[in-house]
């Protein structure tokens, strides 16, 4: 795993509400980091997938994500595109310190530089 | 004026204020008592026709012009649910409405999306007659607004609190009704207080979207002296619709119409800080089934609409993946500005907000 990765993963982990989070890199390979029991990373990777190839659809209408959330009942998923092809996604819990600080995270992954 | 209705129609000369309005129910009764009355009421500017069953009121509509048509649900043969989506179809500019003894959020729902501009509950006594009378002759009379591509009438309070939370906007809904004004408060997309008479917080916030009738008004934002609400707009609107509902005379028997129009809001841009201004750049409401009810700059409302199907498959199956119960909605940050979509068994609405740096302009 790449370092940045695994050291972004690892500062995430000490967020309470995260439920996981994986990273598509541009050759469609993904890593995903599990802090609950209730996101497995298989789960997690398959999501990553599927929402990522869903993505050229925003394009097809127009739309150019830097970042969707997706609000469900009992959590968010925030897929975040890296400028140089990645992808995060995160799942996280509602009303939590990782709900409150999710834009923060977002901000966070954008600026690594994963070349280093 | 009346409009023309497609088919093959008598000629009819009438004074240029005169409007015509049919009246379909199957209770002889209740037509007697409503040509009677709303013709005194109109000092006979109304012409009204009445029909006892949807056939024979196409029957009519096909020999004379009509500036409204009322129709009831509850109707033998063809209902009057049917009858709107005929009509829809017919006389696409025929203004309609519906009249019924059984006031649901659910038929509400079917009857707007099959095309009627005015939902009422059928009256119980003088006085809601008269708020009957009130409701349609301002419905006969209405134009439409320049800059508004129709059915701005399907959109009620509940629907404007909707787009001005999904819109992350800030703003003040002036309500009024005969006897109540009340301000909600949403800053941010959030709804932080709402006031009527000396009543604050949820109490009058629900109070306010419970009201039978009445009017809004958008107003720029100005911090309220105190926050009264802290809870989701989404439960705050879901509890006002589930109190509504309770209220309706199938729960509880009631003197007054339930359901009545809102006039078309005031829509302006909230201020924002100086040099940075949210301004809605698309809207568009849909039914459930996804037939538009509601569109602003909308230039391709099937595009749009097959882009939220989409998000529905996609978010169901993220959803599963991961545990994540019902999906609610997808925010989307866009390079300068942000999107949502809301997704609703009765509903989907899409939202486009672009950010600008200059002096806002108001919405027409």
């Amino acid at each position: 795993m790449n370092n940045s990765i695994e050291q972004w993963f690892a500062s995430c982990g000490v967020m309470p509400g995260i439920l996981g989070c994986g990273v598509r890199h541009p050759d469609g390979t993904c890593v995903s980091q599990r802090f609950h029991d209730s996101c497995s990373r298989e789960r997690l990777d398959q999501a990553l997938q599927s929402l990522g190839d869903s993505l050229s659809s925003f394009a097809t209408h127009g739309l150019a994500p830097r970042w969707l959330t997706w609000t469900f009942e009992q959590g968010q998923l925030r897929l975040v595109l890296h400028p140089d092809g990645r992808m995060l996604a995160l799942a996280i819990q509602p009303d939590t310190p990782a709900a409150e600080n999710l834009d923060l995270l977002t901000e966070e992954f954008l600026t690594l530089n994963f070349a280093a | 004026m009346a409009i023309s209705p497609r088919g093959p129609k008598a000629t009819v000369t009438t004074p240029a204020n005169q409007q015509h309005i049919l009246f379909v129910d199957d209770e002889a009764n209740f037509l007697d008592t409503i040509r009677a009355l709303f013709a005194a009421w109109s000092k006979n500017a109304w012409q009204i026709e009445c029909a006892t069953s949807a056939d024979q009121a196409l029957e009519i509509l096909k020999t004379r012009s009509f500036d409204l048509v009322v129709v009831d649900v509850n109707m033998p043969v063809l209902d009057g649910e049917q009858l709107l989506r005929i009509l829809a179809r017919r006389y696409p500019d025929l203004k309609k409405a519906v009249i019924t003894g059984h006031a649901t959020e659910q038929r509400r729902s079917a009857c707007l999306a099959n095309g009627a501009e005015l939902f009422i509950e059928k009256p119980r006594s003088m006085e809601g007659l008269k708020s009957v009378f009130t409701m349609i002759e301002e419905l006969v009379t209405w134009k439409q607004q320049a800059g508004f591509q129709g059915m701005l009438r399907r959109v009620g309070l509940q629907d404007v609190i909707q787009m001005e939370c999904l819109g992350r906007n800030s703003s003040i809904l002036e309500v009024a009704d005969r006897k109540l004004n009340g301000r909600i408060y949403i800053e941010d997309g959030r709804i932080i207080h709402a006031v009527v008479g000396e009543m604050k917080g949820e109490a009058a916030f629900q109070k306010l979207l419970a009201l039978p009738g009445g009017s809004f008004e958008l107003q720029h934002f100005e911090p309220p002296g105190e926050q009264t609400i802290q809870g989701q707009w989404e439960f705050l609107l879901m509890e006002a619709a589930r109190v509504r509902d309770e209220s309706t005379p199938e729960a509880a028997p009631a003197t007054e119409p339930v359901v009545a129009p809102e006039p078309p809001p005031v829509v302006e841009t909230p201020a924002g800080p100086p040099g940075f201004f949210p301004r809605v750049a698309e809207m568009l409401i849909c039914s459930g089934k996804g037939e538009p009810l509601y569109q602003w700059q909308c230039a391709d409302a099937k595009t749009r609409v097959a882009l939220m199907v989409e998000i529905t498959q996609q978010a169901r199956r993220a959803g599963q993946l991961l545990a994540l119960g019902k999906f609610d909605r997808l925010e989307i940050q866009l390079p300068a500005g942000r999107a949502v979509a809301q997704i609703k068994p009765d509903r989907m609405v899409f939202v486009q907000v672009a950010t600008e740096t200059k002096t806002p302009d108001r919405i027409p």
